[in-house]
């Protein structure tokens, strides 16, 4: 069904055109309302100047005006940008700087918010959502004069390899590096997923994630590619996990996808009990670990859902599966990442890019349709992100290295081990920082953890743990360093435990680690202690 | 009473930014989830009883209006 991400809202538009795209707090728009006022937006960016290839910014809170945006961006040919509404002004200002952004699409409720980036040099022309009552310096066109302007949008000649959308991802020099997708690789994942979770147009899928999180595309691509609804979910109700789940009874949602933190919330503090939510048939999680004693316990509850873990970095969207086992048993090994999918190939190689022997870790690579273009104007980062694997002297097939560490296990399932960049020596010994918090999350009275590591004066790694413990638990630093030391070899333990009643948090509900590691660091002397 | 609450959300949540008592606190991202969770310590701290998760909804802390209704409910 056609080879750009809009042909799919325009098949269903004309085929199911009542059927709701979209809904959010009772209100929806419909295929064909969708496909409609896309065009209409799509219309007044062209006349403002936007063409194929151009970056057009998204800078919402959640609204029935997201998909329109996203939608509107695409059929004028453009490249969507989704940025993160609660990112600090300067952060937003690089990436507008960065991507060239001339328009941007808002709402009033982010108004206020606006003229903090916007700076003289600006190269933002116009903002469309707003009125001008913030006496913006840029041209503003409000919503109600796009739903009036025309409803005849040209067509605009594209093709599947023509970018799509840009998403910003954090970078290790400290700015955001944005990853580039086409429409074919944003629809080849459509696709994928649609077929791995056997998707139709009688699911309801909750959008958990946040736009310019990748995990979004599930519910922005794969729910229209099969003519499905989803249910966009404001941002309060992330905070509020008993109205969270109130939402997906009475929603009735099919597909549920989110890291696995807001899992953890809704079991232990969203009072499923009182709920009747039989209508999930498929829980999918990924972007963090999820202890498998949570996993078990959801189990129990939604017997008649199936659970799936899914891995894969935003640069390729999604590349494995694991399908839990209808018989799965409460263990402390952690949950398998599974079977590159289908059209995808993985291979694991050592320090060398040689490939591993079975059952030997390495670093995973990664090929495949859904791959990211590059991203945006970073060579260098371009020239490491790949590997290239010859195929004739001058051809070779490019595979995305991951920077994930994996071992196949005899089962032939993949198993995470951790970050690249999460290994440590300690005197000569290799540490996974990860592992460390695998072996913590896994008791009984650990709700969350995160581990970090801090060098002092003499350079010397020392290994720190914060844990979140579940309510009303009187366990003490202690007794963890003695659980953890009797899993742990020595030199792995960590030097401090410390409780903390919540973590800072990254818009996609993934711990901040660095921001962890940050904090502590601020309470050390500065000439103690380092990162 | 109610005061407290307000001074409490204006001046330690939302840092200083005014705000009415209909002003919806959630739906438009103003305060964060750790945010959320100060709130509900310092609702019990101030009523002196727990408050449980399953009251911990949109419709008991959408906005100051809506928190001062809880807690007068909890009191009576």
């Amino acid at each position: 069904m056609g080879y750009l991400l809009t042909h799919s809202v325009e098949y269903w538009a004309s085929k199911t055109p009542d059927q709701p795209a979209f809904r959010m707090v009772g209100k929806e728009l419909s295929y064909c309302e969708l496909w409609r006022r896309a065009g209409q937006l799509a219309r007044t960016l062209i006349e403002q100047g936007v063409g194929r290839g151009d970056r057009v910014g998204i800078y919402m809170n959640k609204c029935l005006e997201m998909p329109l945006a996203v939608y509107g961006i695409m059929r004028a040919g453009a490249v969507f940008v989704p940025l993160d509404p609660t990112a600090p002004a300067a952060r937003l200002q690089h990436m507008i700087d960065h991507c060239g952004i001339k328009v941007l699409i808002s709402h009033p409720p982010k108004a206020r918010a606006i003229p903090a980036f916007l700076t003289d040099d600006t190269g933002l022309s116009c903002i469309i959502g707003i009125d001008d009552s913030a006496k913006n310096s840029v041209h503003t066109i409000p919503w109600a004069e796009v739903d009036n302007s025309s409803e005849n949008c040209p067509p605009v000649a594209l093709m599947e390899q023509d970018l799509a959308y840009i998403m910003f991802t954090s970078g290790s020099t400290g700015l955001p590096k944005g990853i580039m997708h086409t429409h074919y690789s944003g629809l080849s994942y459509a696709r994928l997923a649609a077929q791995t979770y056997d998707l139709n147009n009688n699911d309801r899928l909750g959008n958990h994630s946040p736009l310019h999180f990748d995990m979004s595309t599930l519910e922005y691509f794969s729910a229209p590619l099969v003519g499905a609804t989803t249910v966009l979910i404001p941002e309060a109700y992330t905070k509020l996990p008993a109205s969270l789940s109130q939402l997906i009874e009475q929603e009735q949602l099919s597909i549920w996808y989110s890291v696995p933190y807001a899992l953890i919330q809704l079991l232990l503090r969203g009072v499923l009990e009182q709920r009747q939510i039989q209508s999930l048939r498929w829980v999918l999680f990924g972007g963090e670990l999820f202890p498998p004693k949570y996993l078990y316990a959801l189990m129990q509850l939604w017997p008649q859902a199936r659970f799936s873990n899914v891995y894969g970095p935003a640069e390729v969207n999604q590349c494995s599966f694991y399908h839990i086992p209808e018989a799965y048993e409460e263990t402390s090994h952690p949950i398998p990442v599974g079977h590159i999918w289908g059209d995808a190939e993985g291979m694991i190689v050592d320090n060398q890019d040689r490939p591993v022997s079975a059952g030997e870790s390495g670093e995973l690579l990664v090929r495949a349709p859904t791959m990211m273009q590059g991203y945006w104007e970073q060579p260098e980062l371009n020239a490491k992100a790949y590997y290239f694997r010859p195929v004739t002297s001058d051809i070779s097939d490019r595979f995305y290295r991951t920077g994930d560490l994996f071992l196949e296990n005899g089962d032939g399932l993949l198993e995470f081990l951790g970050r690249k960049d999460r290994q440590v020596k300690i005197r000569g010994y290799r540490i996974e920082i990860d592992e460390i918090e695998k072996v913590l999350s896994a008791h009984p009275q650990v709700e969350e953890c995160a581990v970090y590591v801090l060098m002092d004066e003499d350079q010397n790694v020392k290994i720190q743990a914060a844990v979140i413990v579940v309510s009303h638990s009187q366990i003490s630093e202690e007794d963890l360093l003695l659980y953890s030391a009797e899993y742990l070899t020595v030199y792995a333990l960590p030097e401090t435990i410390s409780r903390q009643t919540e973590f800072p948090r990254t818009t996609s509900g993934k711990i901040d680690r660095k921001a962890i590691q940050m904090q502590a660091l601020q309470q050390k002397p500065m000439n103690e202690m380092q990162i | 009473m109610k005061d407290k609450i307000t001074r409490f959300i204006i001046d330690d949540l939302l840092s200083g930014m005014q705000v009415s008592d209909q002003d919806d606190l959630l739906l438009n991202g103003l305060i964060d989830s750790i945010g959320v969770m100060r709130l509900v310590s310092f609702i019990e701290v101030l009523i002196d009883k727990p408050v449980p998760p399953e009251d911990v909804t949109l419709e008991h802390f959408v906005n100051i209006d809506a928190i001062y209704n809880y807690i007068e409910q909890r009191e009576s």
